[in-house]
């Protein structure tokens, strides 16, 4: 009987391993990004490069993964929704230096890391959305703490990773002690708990259950165009906080290559195609999100939203940050 | 050799443990400083309601169905047990979009009284505890109506005629005889109720309910410390040993089974008053449990399905299938060869096996997504170090890299339900079988195929259909541990409910729910049979 | 005496099948009814319809001193104060010996609880098992508690069905004459079925032999052994061999002699063989004369060995092949010998 269990499962790993024989020219991507995000761009480079893209769709866990898979990991490209997950794949040593010369040129100093293992590809802003019925305003990130909005602002959860960074960059501002504070009394602001995605928070505006949001940038673009959402969007105008002091807060999306990267060669095509024109081009167009290269202009209806002056703190400070901001929402049992 | 296999099913669990010793002092204290307590007064009060509302519904409907003339009786035995084909985070969208401040409800409120804003009338939030506790036992009440029904309906009716030449009325003889009677039946669906409970994450997560499962997900991704959230998944472990342990314990000196045949039950009559309540009741988990979310996804699958969305289904939808079917496939034989070891061998130790390794469905699918990548990880890189040693072709990681593990962890999590299915089924083989081929000169292996097989064959097949339907629905455990290109249905669904775009999936989500709905309409066919 | 229960015409159907067609009964108070016949003669129903279980289409009960069931006034079973003592106990398996007893005790008060319940363990000598749980108990321990709960709340009258069918033989008697002193110490009314015709001289003052939802016969056991009024009765009750006769001028034929006009009863009935009714005691022993029966079986009892022969005419209208009779002489099977009819009130029966 032994035999005959043991002959299945040999079996059945044989079936299943076929996945992996395949020989033609392909590249696996370990991505955090959403898949109608990026399908489209894949979809480019095949069709260009006839190489093949493969791709894991995760929320989470992606690291974790990619350090306990090892030297064995079949992961080539490394995709990030926020610098957090960038510095931490760096910082776990899971992570290989790109030389390129495409890479440097098309990607400014400040959007890459310094010791060429990162790059960013996107650039969003963590924006504020008010309702319509408050008029024009003025709003920084520490306004979200006013008593005068007491019950009216909503987020999503306090630790979903845009949030985090930006809770980072407070600190890196006013201090543990302060933004500690901030966080309690921006707690007792909200109108309920912290749930739901950035466009439900809009929705939430959109029902009069709030006037004031976290969202990101790009949210606002994608909304417009849904035919559930707009009437959402509509009902709110995007804010780019702090332009009277340091400046808007802001994240990137990014790129990677892991380290023990089977696919070397077809890995770094996939990173310069991803920094070229065509590819920020569509970043900019389909995502309405901030392409990093210089040159590339944004979509008419980011265009819109106007210009906007950006905190200048360096990617690298946020993501040291990090795991502070983590403990600080505990304390301030933000979610909770 | 059962014991090899039910180790191999153990070792995840084993694996977490172990790492749990390695935990961080440091970090502990700052969570419990902080947020731990909440969470675990969340999971407990989480459980607590679960397993009430599942109780209130499904022991009076067990008991309206077994011993009442109710209207409808017929269709209504299995119309309550429907709720189980739909997953629970897809309840909890569904409900949420219905009652939400701008669903259809409370805008026919707020259009028929000229409320303007929240302001001007109190709604109830259905995003709370409460709320999420309520459309968990919805989809999770028939667990307990179905076992509670058996237990009613197995019960020697002489004992309710033996209460009534005492005194007492119908009513009152089911009370103070069939239902203490049937308390194994209410623990052991209670506990299976918990345990799905604790392991429910996606729901939780949609209702900004913080549990301990919470605290298992930051510790381990935004923390990073994997050797801590593993000693908080072990705690969440030894909570629902505790639980199982104390139920098993507080019954062990009763015994509440007769050994007859039973009799027909003498259904009692109800007044029309009574008939109207019992059909309401009744009707109303159908509906809320299953109806009424079905028909809201029919509408709006109508609305946004397009032709591409098919097109994505086939893919994802077979590699369901695909999960699924191993998953049934390798459990159900496990349990087979499992329960036979502890039916054929006579040492005191041949219950273990198979309660040992029934234990993973009490964990999270999450924890055991981890665990599975700690154990099959080293695994794979031993294989893969081996493979150089040999100076073959490195094979990557066939193990953890692959649907191996997803299936390996559905397995190791959905074993129980196979277990428990299967050793019912053994039970009843008189064992004079087990001699009778021996006295035949029929060898042991032959019997086995030729005698106890085949008389097993409808516990198989219903063991193999409730894995299915289960692996079918499970998110969590997938999510984490899915190769490239590979997303199945669940995700899918996931992934867009996460987004409020649930109407992109309504299809994918109507497939998982026909799913489930085999095995239900199997079970019923072959019952109204016997 | 007072009668306690009255049987008129009840008539019970169950899925348009008639079970019980105009039973009538009396039931003396302080009496022991025994309803015998075979598998499927309605006695369970009877006794069932008599405690309520089963409705009854037609025909009413009524039980001393004013209730009266009929198809207009249907009354629970649980307001009937019957008691019933199942085949299999049915114990409540998750209450102890004591709880068991105590359950139908709820309309009396505490003290009176207590009394009623140590004296029925003392009777029935469950004292030390009190604390025990069903199925810690031997079956005989498991019927004395049952006797115990039902006689716990004083029922008027007391339904037992195949009461001694799951009992060892040897203890039988034993539990027979123990209950049956039981009931009428306290003077309990009670009405039992079995298959088993020898219990109903142990146990019961009246028997009734039913057969096909019908009450053939009702009586003390011995008039109804001594008379049965017709063939079914007499053999169920197994009372002695059948004897094909056949009428002849003055005399009735057999295949063992011939026997008279007189001294008989006669039960005519639609049938077309008349049959002696022979009892073994009455069979003599003719070692002169020519052989005529035919040795098939023999085993040993207290009573000799019992023989059973078959005939050996060629007239197949009188053959036989299972008389009964029994004698200290020893034949051995396959040994053909003489018998002949001694004369005695004889009972004739068409069947």
């Amino acid at each position: 009987m032994l035999k005959t269990s043991l002959l299945s499962k040999v079996l059945l790993v044989c079936f299943l391993v076929p996945s992996f024989l395949v020989q033609a020219e392909e590249v696996n991507v370990y991505s955090y990004r959403q898949p109608f995000l990026v399908e489209p761009l894949f979809n480019v480079f095949t069709k260009e490069t006839g190489v093949k893209v493969n791709v894991v769709f995760a929320k989470k866990g992606m690291a974790e993964r990619l350090a306990r898979e090892g030297e064995h990991s079949p992961s080539d490209i490394l995709l990030t929704t926020d610098i957090s997950r960038l510095v931490e794949l760096h910082d776990q040593d899971l992570l290989q230096v790109v030389q390129s010369e495409i890479l440097e040129q098309s990607v400014p100093e400040k959007f890459q890391s310094n010791d060429n293992t990162w790059y960013a590809l996107t650039m969003r802003v963590r924006n504020i959305y008010s309702s319509k019925r408050l008029g024009n305003i003025d709003i920084s990130y520490e306004d979200l703490a006013d008593p005068k909005y007491k019950g009216r602002v909503c987020t999503r959860s306090g630790k979903h990773a845009y949030n985090v960074a930006l809770v980072a960059s407070m600190i890196a501002e006013h201090g543990e002690e302060k933004t500690l504070t901030w966080l309690e009394k921006f707690k007792k602001n909200l109108a309920r708990k912290p749930q739901g995605s950035d466009r439900g928070q809009v929705q939430a505006i959109h029902q009069n259950l709030c006037d004031l949001s976290l969202g990101n940038s790009y949210y606002f673009g994608n909304m417009l165009h849904d035919e559930k959402q707009k009437v959402w969007a509509d009902a709110v105008n995007i804010n780019f906080p702090n332009q009277s002091n340091r400046g808007a807060h802001v994240n990137i999306s990014g790129v990677a290559m892991a380290k023990h990267a089977p696919n070397q060669k077809n890995a770094l095509a996939l990173m310069e195609f991803l920094v070229s024109e065509k590819a920020q081009h569509m970043y900019a167009e389909t995502n309405m999100e901030y392409p990093v290269r210089e040159g590339v202009a944004v979509s008419e209806l980011v265009n819109s939203w106007g210009k906007f002056n950006a905190d200048e703190l360096s990617l690298e400070t946020i993501a040291k940050n990090r795991k502070a901001a983590i403990m600080l929402l505990d304390k301030a049992q933000f979610d909770l | 050799m059962s014991w090899i296999l039910a180790l191999v099913l153990m070792a995840p669990v084993l694996v977490m443990l172990i790492s749990g010793i390695d935990s961080s002092q440091e970090l502990f204290t700052h969570l419990w400083q902080t947020v731990l307590p909440t969470y675990i007064s969340n999971t407990l009060l989480l459980s607590l309601l679960v397993v009430t509302f599942s109780l209130l519904f499904g022991v009076p409907a067990a008991a309206i169905i077994s011993q009442t003339n109710v209207i409808g009786k017929k269709y209504l035995r299995w119309l309550l047990m429907l709720p189980l084909a739909m997953p629970a985070y897809l309840v909890a969208y569904l409900y949420t979009d219905l009652l939400d401040y701008a669903g259809p409800v409370q805008r026919f409120l707020r259009t028929s009284f000229g409320w303007e804003s929240p302001l001007d009338y109190w709604f109830f939030d259905v995003r709370t505890l409460f709320g999420a506790s309520i459309m968990i036992a919805l989809v999770l009440f028939p667990y307990v109506y179905m076992l509670v029904r058996t237990a009613f309906e197995c019960q020697d009716q002489h004992l309710i005629r033996a209460s009534r030449s005492l005194g007492f009325s119908l009513s009152q003889s089911f009370i103070r005889v069939s239902l203490p009677l049937a308390r194994p039946a209410i623990a052991v669906s209670a506990s299976l109720v918990l345990m799905e409970t604790l392991a429910d994450f996606a729901t939780v997560q949609y209702f900004a309910v913080n549990t301990l499962t919470t605290a298992i997900y930051d510790t381990w991704l935004e923390y990073g410390d994997l050797s801590t959230a593993n000693a908080i998944a072990s705690i969440l472990m030894l909570f629902i040993l505790f639980a199982v342990v104390a139920e098993q314990r507080a019954r062990a000196g009763q015994r509440h089974q007769s050994n007859r045949l039973n009799n027909q039950i003498e259904a009692k009559r109800l007044t029309l008053f009574q008939q109207i309540i019992a059909v309401s009741f009744c009707w109303f988990l159908v509906v809320a449990g299953f109806l009424l979310p079905l028909l809201l996804l029919i509408v709006m699958a109508i609305d946004y399905a397009t032709f591409e969305q098919l097109n994505e289904l086939i893919t994802s939808g077979l590699n369901s299938l695909q999960v699924a079917f191993y998953t049934a496939s390798i459990a159900t034989i496990i349990a087979i060869l499992l329960a036979l070891f502890k039916r054929l061998h006579f040492s005191t130790w041949r219950h273990y096996p198979i309660q040992i390794s029934g234990f993973g469905y009490a964990i999270p699918g999450t924890v055991l997504a981890m665990a599975m990548l700690a154990t099959l990880g080293p695994i794979d890189h031993w294989l893969n170090d081996l493979a150089k040693l040999f100076e073959l072709k490195s094979p990557g990681l066939i193990l953890s890299g692959s649907i191996f593990a997803i299936i390996f962890a559905l397995v190791v999590r959905f074993a129980a339900i196979a277990n428990g299915t299967i050793i019912s089924g053994v039970d009843q083989i008189p064992a004079s079988l087990d001699l009778a081929p021996a006295s035949l000169g029929v060898k042991l292996k032959q019997s086995l195929l030729k005698v106890h097989l085949p008389l097993l064959k409808s516990s198989i097949l219903v063991a193999w259909l409730l894995v299915f339907v289960e692996a079918m629905k499970e998110l969590p455990a997938v999510l984490l541990l899915r190769p490239f290109n590979f997303e199945t249905l669940s995700t899918q669904i996931y992934q867009l409910i996460s987004d409020e775009r649930l109407e992109q999936g309504a299809l994918g989500a109507l497939l998982i729910v026909l799913f489930g709905l085999l095995p239900i309409v199997y079970l019923n066919k072959k019952e109204s049979n016997v | 005496m007072t009668v306690l229960l009255t049987l008129h015409q009840l008539s019970v159907a169950l899925q348009q099948k008639p079970i019980l067609s105009d039973v009538n009964l009396v039931l003396e108070a302080g009496d022991i009814l025994g309803l015998v016949g075979p598998s499927g003669c309605g006695k369970t129903t009877l006794l069932n319809t008599i405690a309520g279980f089963v409705e009854q289409h037609k025909g009413s009960i009524s039980i001393a001193p004013n209730m009266c069931i009929d198809a207009e006034n249907i009354i629970a079973p649980e307001q009937r104060n019957i008691g019933m003592i199942f085949q299999d106990y049915a114990l409540f398996p998750h209450l102890t010996v004591q709880k068991n007893i105590a359950f139908g005790l709820k309309d009396v008060n505490k003290l009176e609880q207590e009394t009623r319940i140590e004296t029925l363990l003392s009777l029935l000598k469950l004292t030390d098992l009190s604390e025990r749980y069903p199925h810690q108990l031997s079956g005989g321990q498991q019927q004395r508690v049952a006797i115990a709960r039902a006689l716990a709340p004083q029922p008027k009258l007391l339904l037992l069905d195949e009461p001694f069918s799951n009992i060892d033989a040897r203890l039988r008697n034993e539990l027979m004459l123990e209950l049956r002193s039981l009931l009428k110490q306290l003077n309990i009314t009670a009405i039992f079925v079995t298959h088993n015709k020898d219990e109903v001289f142990s146990f019961a003052d009246q028997i009734a032999v039913m057969h096909q939802g019908h009450v053939l016969q009702y009586g003390t056991p011995f008039d109804v052994f001594h008379q049965p009024c017709n063939w079914q009765v007499a053999d169920f009750l197994q009372i002695g061999s059948w004897l094909p006769v056949i009428e002849v001028h003055e005399e009735y034929l057999t295949a063992i002699g011939s026997i008279s006009l007189e001294n008989k009863t006669i039960i005519k009935e639609d049938y077309s063989q008349q049959y002696l009714l022979l009892k073994p005691q009455h069979i003599t022993l003719e070692p002169d004369a020519q052989a005529n029966v035919l040795i098939e079986y023999v085993r040993i009892t207290e009573h000799g060995f019992h023989y059973l022969v078959s005939s050996l005419t060629q007239d197949k209208s009188l053959s036989f092949n299972q008389l009964s009779f029994y004698s200290h002489l020893t034949f051995s099977q396959g040994e053909k010998i003489a018998i002949g009819i001694a004369s005695h009130d004889y009972q004739l029966f068409n069947k």
